[in-house]
Parts: C-alpha cells; sequence; structure tokens
C-alpha cells in the first residue's frame, strides 16, 4: 500500500473514528484503526464492537492495501506532525506503516487487515432521511433521560420509531421519560421500532454537528444494527433487543394545574437553588399559586435555604411538587422554547412539561415525596 | 490487718452465695487473693480444664504462720473489719468467702511465708478443713494448689462444659488481669505449655502485645483524654472483632461485666466500624471507692455505680475523643523500593483538633452526650484525579490520595443518618412501580420487619404471594440497579440484630449511592467532594473503617528522592 494525503485530513479522519476505538478490551485488535485503500480514498474504520464508525478521506493512491495500525499511537504521531503532505507505506511483508511527513518519519508495526472485525455492512434494509440538526435537537433533548445502570437493558438506550414521514425518540430511566417526535425528510417505507445504545446516540450527536446535508438511516432486515449514513462518515450501531416499555401510559392524560413558564427564568431561578442542593441532586420543592407564581425552594441541611418565586401564568388550583433538581437541569439546560407548561396533579403524581402550542416533546418526570 | 472473722451482722449485709461456679472461678478468687496481696510476679498452672489442678504461685506479703487456720474459715478476711468498710473497699476481695469455699469442693494446699516470718508453713486440707501443717522452707509469698474441683459436687461436674471451653475461660481470666496490672508479670501454663506471659514492666501496651500481638497492640490508640477516671487502649477503626469478646472492662482495676459500659463504648464507635464488628477496647474506670458498690453479685464481677449517667458519658466522651483525635490519616510509608515492596501502615499524626458542632452520632449520643470534636481535615489544594479512583490533592504536609469512593460513601453516610433522624429521608418516586418478586424467606421479613425499610425510603406495596411493588426509592439510588440493592440489604438484614439494622441500611445505601471507582470526575465535582468531606464529622474513614485517605509526607518524598537522609 502507498498513499498520500493532508496531515489535516488524516488527523481529522482518525478523531473522528477515534471515538468507536475500544478502550478498555480484551480483544486487542479493537484497539487498531483500519486503514484502507477505497478507489480513490482512504477509509479509515474503527469498532469496539457495539459501535462501528467508517471515515473517508481524500488521497492520492498510488498502490492499493489495508493494515490495522495501534489508533492511539498513529493519532498521536499525526497530531503531532506539521499540516503538510503526509506519505504512507506499507511493505505487506512487514506489516510496518511508514509514515513520512517534512522532517519527520516513523514506522508503526500494525497487524494484518483481515484481522480486524469485520465492520458491518448494510446495504439493504429499512430507510429514512431526517435532518441533522433535527435529530441533533431531538437526541439531546432525550438521551440523558436513559438508565446508566443495565437491570433493565431496555431502558439503557433510546427508543426509535419510524412510522411514515415521522419519527419518535424516547428514553425513561424508571424516574422520567422524554419523549421527541420529529419530522422524516424522506419518510421510512415501513413501520419499525429498535432501540439505540445511548451512547451511538451521543457519539452520533457529536458526529452530526457538522453535517449539513440530510442524514440517512438504514436498519437491517434482521433489525439488529443501524446505520447512519452522513458525509464521508458511517456510523453501525448494534441493536439493544427487547421491548421498550409502552412510553404513552406513563404519560398523564390530565393535570389540575398548569403553569406557563419561561424557560430562562425558570433555569436561572433552579440554577440558583441547586447550588444550595450541592451535590446537585437535593430537593426542589415548587409551589404553585395561581395569580402569584411558582416559589422555588431548596433545603440542604447545612446550608441554608434558598427561596426565589418566579412569575407564571397559571391555570387551575394551587399545587405543590418537588423535583430531584438534577432532573429539572438536565430538562432546562437543553431546552430551545422560550416558555414552556408545567402540569401537575398531586404531590406524589409525575409532573409534566410540554411545549406551547404543540406537541414536539414531552418531559415526564416523578416527584420527590417530601414533607410539606 | 490480721485475718478476722468477721460478725454476723457484717456478714448478712455481704452478697453472699456460691462463689465457685467453674474452674476459672477457683482461678479468678486465687488470682484476685495474690493481687490483693501485692504479688509483682504471679504464675498460674492449670491441667485438665482446672479440674485436674489449679496452681497459683505469687511473690506476695504471705500469710502469717499463726493466721493460717483462720483463713479458711468462713468469712475470714484481713481485708475489712466493719460494716462501714464495705463501702470503701479497695481491695478485690473482701467476704473471707473464697477459700473456705474452695476447699469445700476441692483438695486444697497451701504453701506460704509471710514476709516477716523467716520459714515457710504448707497446711494440707480436707474436707474443708486442715489436716496437715507443717513449717518448710520457701520464698516469701504464697502457692495454693487445687486438685479434684468438684469431684465431691457431682452436680457441679455435670454442668461443666468441654476442658477446651473451660481452659479458654481460664485463659481469657489471666488474659483480663494481666492487662488490668501490667506491672504485675502473669505467666500462664496450661497442659505444660506456657501460653501467656506478660513482661510485667508497667507499660499496658507491652501487655498488650503479648495478648493480642504486636500488630493490634501497635495499631491501639491510648486513652489519654483524662476524663472521668477513664483510661486505657482502645482500637482504631481500621481494627475490629466479630465478636464482643475484646471488650475488657475494669473499675479500679477490678474486672466487670457492665452491660451499660460496652453500650457506652460502642455507641462511640457509630459510624466507624462495619455493623456486626466491633472494637477492641481495655478500660479502666479509676473511681473513688464510694462511688461504686461491688457488693452486688457474689462473683464480684458487677458493680453498681452511684452516678451511672456519669459514667456512661465519661467513657463514651473517652472513647468517642480518642477515636476522633487519632483516626490517623494513613501514611504511605514508601521503603525502597529494590529490597521490600511499599507497604501501607498506619502512623497516627499529630492532628490539630477544633471544637465545633458535630453533626454525627445517633440521636442518643446526641442527646445524652454533646460530644463537640470533630477533626478537620488539612486543607487541601485538588491537584487532579489518579486511575478514575482516586483524587491527588497537595496539603500542608505532602501529598494526599483520596479515595473518591471511600470518601463519597462517608459525606453520603452521614447525610443519610441526618435525614433520618430529623425523619426527612429523601424519597424519589418511581414513574413505574418495580415489581419484585421475593422468596419465602424475604417475605417474611417484608411481611413482619417492612417497616424498616420503608423508614430507610422504599415504599413496597404487597401485590399478591411473594410480590412486591415498589413506588420509590431512597434518592441516593437513582442510578443503581434497585431490585438487587433491596435483595442484597434485606439478605444482609437477615444476618444481624434488629437493633443494627438501620445503621446497615444506612451503610449500604452510602455505599450503593457513592460514586464508583472508575468514574471520570470534572475539577467542580473533585472540588464538591472534597468540600463535602471536609463538613463530615468523621472525614478521616469511611463508614465501613476503611481510610478516606492515605498520606505521602514530604520528609517521605525528600528521602525517597534521596534529597534527604
Ligand atoms: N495469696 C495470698 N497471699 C496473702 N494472703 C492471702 C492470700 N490468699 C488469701 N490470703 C488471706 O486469706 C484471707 C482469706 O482469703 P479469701 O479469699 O477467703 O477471702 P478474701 O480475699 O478476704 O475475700 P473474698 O472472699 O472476697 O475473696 C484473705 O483475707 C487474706 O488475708
Ligand atoms: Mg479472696
Amino acid at each position: 500500500m502507498q498513499v498520500s494525503c493532508t496531515q489535516e485530513n488524516l488527523s481529522r479522519g482518525l478523531g473522528i473514528v477515534g471515538r468507536a476505538v475500544a478502550t478498555r478490551t480484551t480483544l486487542p485488535i479493537t484497539n487498531h484503526v483500519l486503514i484502507s485503500t477505497d478507489n480513490s480514498r482512504l477509509r479509515l474504520s474503527a469498532t469496539n464492537l457495539e459501535i462501528a464508525i467508517n471515515c473517508w478521506i481524500g488521497t492520492q493512491v498510488e498502490e492499493e492495501g489495508a493494515i490495522a495500525i495501534p489508533s492511539g499511537l498513529l493519532t498521536d504521531f499525526v497530531n503531532s506532525l506539521p499540516s503538510e503532505n503526509i506519505d504512507i507505506k506499507v511493505a505487506p511483508q512487514t506489516q510496518t506503516m511508514e509514515i513520512k511527513c517534512a522532517k519527520s518519519e516513523a514506522r508503526i508495526s500494525g497487524q494484518k487487515a483481515d484481522e480486524f472485525p469485520p465492520i458491518p455492512r448494510i446495504g439493504e434494509g429499512i430507510t429514512a432521511k431526517v435532518d441533522p440538526r433535527a435529530l441533533r435537537n431531538a437526541i439531546s433533548q432525550m438521551v440523558f433521560a436513559a438508565a446508566v445502570d443495565d437491570s433493565r437493558p431496555v431502558l439503557t438506550g433510546g427508543y426509535a420509531q419510524f412510522s411514515g414521514d415521522k419519527l419518535i425518540l424516547a428514553a425513561a430511566d424508571g424516574f422520567r421519560l422524554a419523549v421527541h417526535n420529529l419530522g422524516l425528510v424522506a419518510p421510512a417505507g415501513e413501520e419499525a421500532g429498535v432501540i439505540i445504545p445511548a451512547r451511538s446516540l451521543r457519539e452520533l450527536d457529536r458526529l452530526l454537528r457538522d453535517q449539513a446535508d440530510p442524514v440517512e438511516i438504514t436498519i437491517n432486515p434482521q433489525r439488529s444494527q443501524i446505520l447512519f449514513r452522513l458525509k464521508d462518515v458511517e456510523i453501525v450501531s448494534q441493536l439493544i433487543q427487547g421491548n421498550f416499555p409502552d412510553y404513552n401510559q406513563l404519560i398523564p392524560q390530565s393535570h389540575t394545574t398548569r403553569a406557563v413558564i419561561n424557560v430562562a427564568e425558570f433555569l436561572r431561578a433552579i440554577k440558583s437553588a441547586s447550588v444550595f442542593a450541592r451535590d446537585g441532586s437535593g430537593i426542589l420543592k415548587l409551589m404553585i399559586t395561581p395569580g402569584e407564581g411558582i416559589q422555588i425552594s431548596a433545603r440542604a441541611e447545612e446550608v441554608g435555604d434558598n427561596e426565589g418565586t418566579i412569575d407564571a401564568e397559571i391555570e387551575g388550583q394551587e399545587a405543590k411538587i418537588a423535583f430531584n433538581s438534577k432532573y429539572l437541569m438536565d430538562i432546562f439546560t437543553i431546552l430551545e422554547d422560550e416558555k414552556v407548561a408545567l402540569e401537575v396533579t398531586t404531590p406524589s403524581s409525575p409532573g409534566v412539561f410540554r411545549p406551547i402550542g404543540d406537541d414536539d416533546w414531552v418531559q415526564v418526570v416523578m416527584p420527590m415525596f417530601v414533607q410539606w | 490487718m490480721a485475718i478476722q472473722i468477721l460478725s454476723p451482722l457484717v456478714v448478712s449485709k455481704i452478697a453472699a452465695g456460691e462463689v465457685v461456679e467453674r474452674p476459672a472461678s477457683v482461678l479468678k478468687e486465687l488470682v484476685e487473693n495474690s493481687l490483693d496481696a501485692g504479688a509483682n510476679h504471679i504464675s498460674v498452672e492449670v491441667s485438665g480444664g482446672g479440674i485436674q489442678l489449679i496452681r497459683v504461685i505469687d511473690n506476695g506479703s504471705g500469710i502469717p504462720e499463726d493466721e493460717l487456720e483462720i483463713a479458711f474459715e468462713r468469712h475470714a478476711t484481713s481485708k475489712i473489719t466493719s460494716e462501714s468498710d464495705i463501702e470503701g473497699i479497695l481491695s478485690l476481695g473482701f467476704r473471707g468467702e473464697a477459700l473456705p469455699t474452695i476447699a469445700s469442693v476441692a483438695d486444697v494446699s497451701m504453701l506460704t511465708r509471710y514476709r516477716d516470718e523467716v520459714a515457710g508453713t504448707s497446711v494440707i486440707l480436707e474436707n474443708g478443713t486442715i489436716k496437715n501443717k507443717k513449717r518448710q522452707g520457701c520464698p516469701q509469698g504464697t502457692t495454693v494448689t487445687v486438685r479434684n474441683l468438684f469431684e465431691n459436687v457431682p452436680a457441679r461436674l455435670k454442668f461443666l462444659k468441654s476442658i477446651a471451653t473451660e481452659n479458654s475461660h481460664i485463659s481469657q481470666l489471666v488474659t483480663q488481669y494481666s492487662m488490668a496490672f501490667p506491672e504485675v508479670k502473669f505467666s500462664l501454663l496450661m497442659n505444660e505449655r506456657i501460653t501467656l506471659r506478660t513482661p510485667g514492666n508497667g507499660d499496658l501496651r507491652d501487655a498488650l502485645v503479648e495478648v493480642y500481638g504486636l500488630e493490634t497492640a501497635q495499631s491501639m490508640l491510648e486513652i489519654t483524654t483524662n476524663e472521668g477516671g477513664v483510661s486505657g487502649f482502645i482500637s482504631p477503626s481500621s481494627v475490629s472483632r466479630s465478636n464482643r469478646n475484646y471488650l475488657s472492662f475494669f473499675v479500679n482495676r477490678r474486672w466487670i461485666q457492665n452491660r451499660m459500659i460496652s453500650y457506652a463504648t460502642e455507641e462511640a464507635y457509630q459510624g466507624m466500624l462495619m455493623t456486626g464488628k466491633h472494637p477492641i477496647v481495655v478500660l479502666n474506670i479509676a473511681l473513688p471507692s464510694g462511688d461504686i458498690d461491688v457488693n452486688v453479685h457474689p462473683t464480684k464481677r458487677e458493680i453498681k455505680f452511684r452516678n451511672e449517667r456519669d459514667v456512661f458519658l465519661a467513657v463514651q466522651k473517652a472513647v468517642r475523643e480518642t477515636l476522633v483525635g487519632y483516626t490517623p490519616i494513613p501514611n504511605m510509608r514508601v521503603s525502597t523500593p529494590l529490597f521490600t515492596s511499599p507497604q501501607l501502615t498506619t502512623i497516627p499524626m499529630p492532628i490539630k483538633e477544633n471544637m465545633g458542632p458535630s453533626s454525627s452520632g445517633t440521636l442518643l449520643a446526641r442527646e445524652s452526650c454533646q460530644i463537640e470534636t470533630t477533626t478537620q481535615l488539612p486543607i487541601l489544594r485538588l491537584i487532579g484525579q489518579l486511575r478514575n479512583t482516586y483524587i491527588i490533592t497537595e496539603g500542608p504536609d505532602g501529598m494526599y490520595l483520596i479515595d473518591q469512593h471511600a470518601a463519597h460513601e462517608r459525606v453520603l453516610f452521614e447525610k443519610i443518618k441526618e435525614q433520618q433522624a430529623k425523619q426527612s429521608v429523601e424519597v424519589q418516586g418511581l414513574l413505574e412501580p418495580i415489581t419484585i418478586d421475593v422468596t419465602a424467606q424475604r417475605e417474611d421479613f417484608l411481611r413482619s420487619q417492612g417497616e424498616v425499610l420503608s423508614e430507610a425510603g422504599f415504599t413496597l406495596d404487597r401485590f399478591g404471594e411473594r410480590t412486591y411493588l415498589l413506588r420509590a426509592v431512597p434518592a441516593v439510588l437513582h442510578r443503581q440497579n434497585i431490585p438487587q440493592v433491596l435483595a442484597e440489604i434485606i439478605d444482609s438484614l437477615g444476618e444481624l440484630q434488629s437493633s443494627d439494622w438501620r445503621e446497615r441500611i444506612v451503610v449500604s445505601l452510602a455505599c450503593h449511592g457513592a460514586i464508583r471507582a472508575g468514574q471520570t470526575l470534572n475539577i467542580q465535582e473533585m472540588e464538591e467532594l472534597m468540600h463535602q468531606l471536609e463538613e463530615t464529622a468523621l472525614p478521616r474513614t469511611c463508614p465501613h473503617g476503611r481510610p478516606t485517605m492515605i498520606q505521602f509526607s514530604v520528609s517521605q518524598l525528600e528521602s525517597e528522592f534521596g534529597r534527604r537522609g
């Protein structure tokens, strides 16, 4: 193999696939990155067996070939090079990569390409297209609600339901539920509901950052893998098998109090109250009084009390409810809406946050039980 | 004072009863006599569990030849004369009952030489009366030999346990007195094997070396608070035992049994030992003889305090302060790597104590005893995180490594305890109840004792045969595998006494709720953790008693780098 490319391209490509390189692993080859020529481009691939990322970079290919190289070593070396042209040469007999750039030169020994785990290829299946900004927005508004512990593996992922030109993303961890609806640019040919690991969604979110073109999504016919095709980048994730709980029944259908609150103002209030809730998992008590507003107080044992009242348009009865401040922070730090509605019934039934005017998303949060 | 028979009036005031119930109680009487006689060297010899032979040789005052007969009479004592003396007893014996009682249930002989006499006397008793008395040369002191114990009391013999059990009572007795009297050289020869020998140099720690071994003895903390006459040694939180056999209490150096004192002591260890673990404690309480009444029980092992509450508080305070004051930041002693591998040692280092309100301790401790000692951590500057497990900090004397899990456990432990005390446990509702299937055993527990779990924040509703719905959980558990944690807690409670349950649950919740080793923390999180740790009452140990931090002192670093000898 003999190729040349720019230092910027190689460095950027390694950075992208690096996220899929296994860190602690019993299979040492998975901390390598596979480098192979693909027509007139160079393809970089990495997989930790849950996620695989392919990235293509523009290259001049003199001689075709492939090799697996320890990712950390290669990335560190390439990042240390000046932004000039890099010449790469692999002698098939030795499995050693020779890298030359300006006055620097290195040899890194690698492994045979065919020892690298196969990167899943998804050719056919259920396909849809979605706008990258809408997808990012949706992921960021639901992925935090996925469960951290794996006592129920289905809850460690985000549920993605494709139907017609709609995609619904949902996540729940037993204490809260986040649901986000978005439109598809190209509708899915078939109804499908799959569970995507939360980590894959976070990586996808990261890769979507500098995307403008619609993202193509393909679920393989066995519904065991999902492919997101971006410009020059593909990410393939295993899917979590199992049934996601029927989340619709967790969303309360009625309420006795509804408060429309200003997101920025509410966030300010919970932030300052959370300072008093110290480790971020303290109690925030909300007293909702029609005609007056919402009084937010935190009671952290030694630290003292903090109370603030914010304005709100309140309909219905007087209500009180207490939340884990972390759950409110998770929601309010990512909201882009100017105003949202909080719907409450009793201090021990779930609180619901919704957008005003549409039903693009809903956040359901179970309260904490406190003495009032 | 000469040995004389007490008047019937005095006798009637003495708690009478059977003094000797087993070989060890015979030995106790003999050893106490030797100690009362001012001996500083006491050798004990037993065989056959003490039934065959018990012999005590001392170098005390000895008994004058002409008082020997009377010594074996009932109610003959040289230690008190009048009723009023009972109230001011300073000697271990005072009833004049031991020798005659022993002589009535065994074959006894005695060889003694009084300090002012040139020759000794030997006597052989049969059925409690002296049969053979003759002059015999011997060193000053007394040797009492007891053979064939209970041979004429078959009922007693039947009640004795195995020889091994009797032997263990015997060695416990000698052990206890060797700790109460470190200036006395004790030796115990059991079936012709030396099983204990103390130096008798007056240093209790040296006696402890013989009793509990070098390592444990070195780790023991000396009580220096000089509070209410309490002195002795206590184990640090890092050393513990799984039963209460290592609690030794003495009042005016009399080995006593007292639940109140044990309780006060264990109270002081609250939150420093894992449930089911107990400390090693050797405590003497010196009190004016008028403040105690020894004359409560024939074995003289029980005692009445004139002011029980004061004693309770003094013990608790002395132990707690010692514990808190000494709980060291273990020092990392790095030996030259070429020769030995580094080992962790716990060297107490002087720590400034800060008087301030303590937020720890149980309700009882707080109400009954205003222990106001907290020990501050040194001021620490954050440097970074190591292996996503330890927080590296710099302090006034070198480098301090904080174990993030242990530290957070301590923080949560105190926080949850405080919430429980205020009955304001943080409870997080579940969006959807979790169905919990339980084993028959766990179901029994839940039905009868479920209360203790609901107090801790678990809301469980019975749903059917062996099925429960969990509707809410303690808020600290929001990231855990809840059914598993709950099952673990229920199972662990089954092994404990109900009085230990609450504590055990708090320890479990703190452990499960705490950040784990391997979790990446950002700077704010690390600083927050350090800050919270500083605010705890016992920042240096986790609730299991492990250290939360270890120190590499400047001088260690300097010597390791060869900057200084
Ligand atoms: N080892 C000894 N050395 C010197 N004197 C002794 C010794 N053992 C016993 N005596 C003398 O014999 C007396 C009787 O002993 P005994 O143990 O029967 O009674 P006591 O020690 O006075 O009271 P108690 O019954 O409470 O032990 C003692 O008061 C003491 O004067
Ligand atoms: Mg006596």
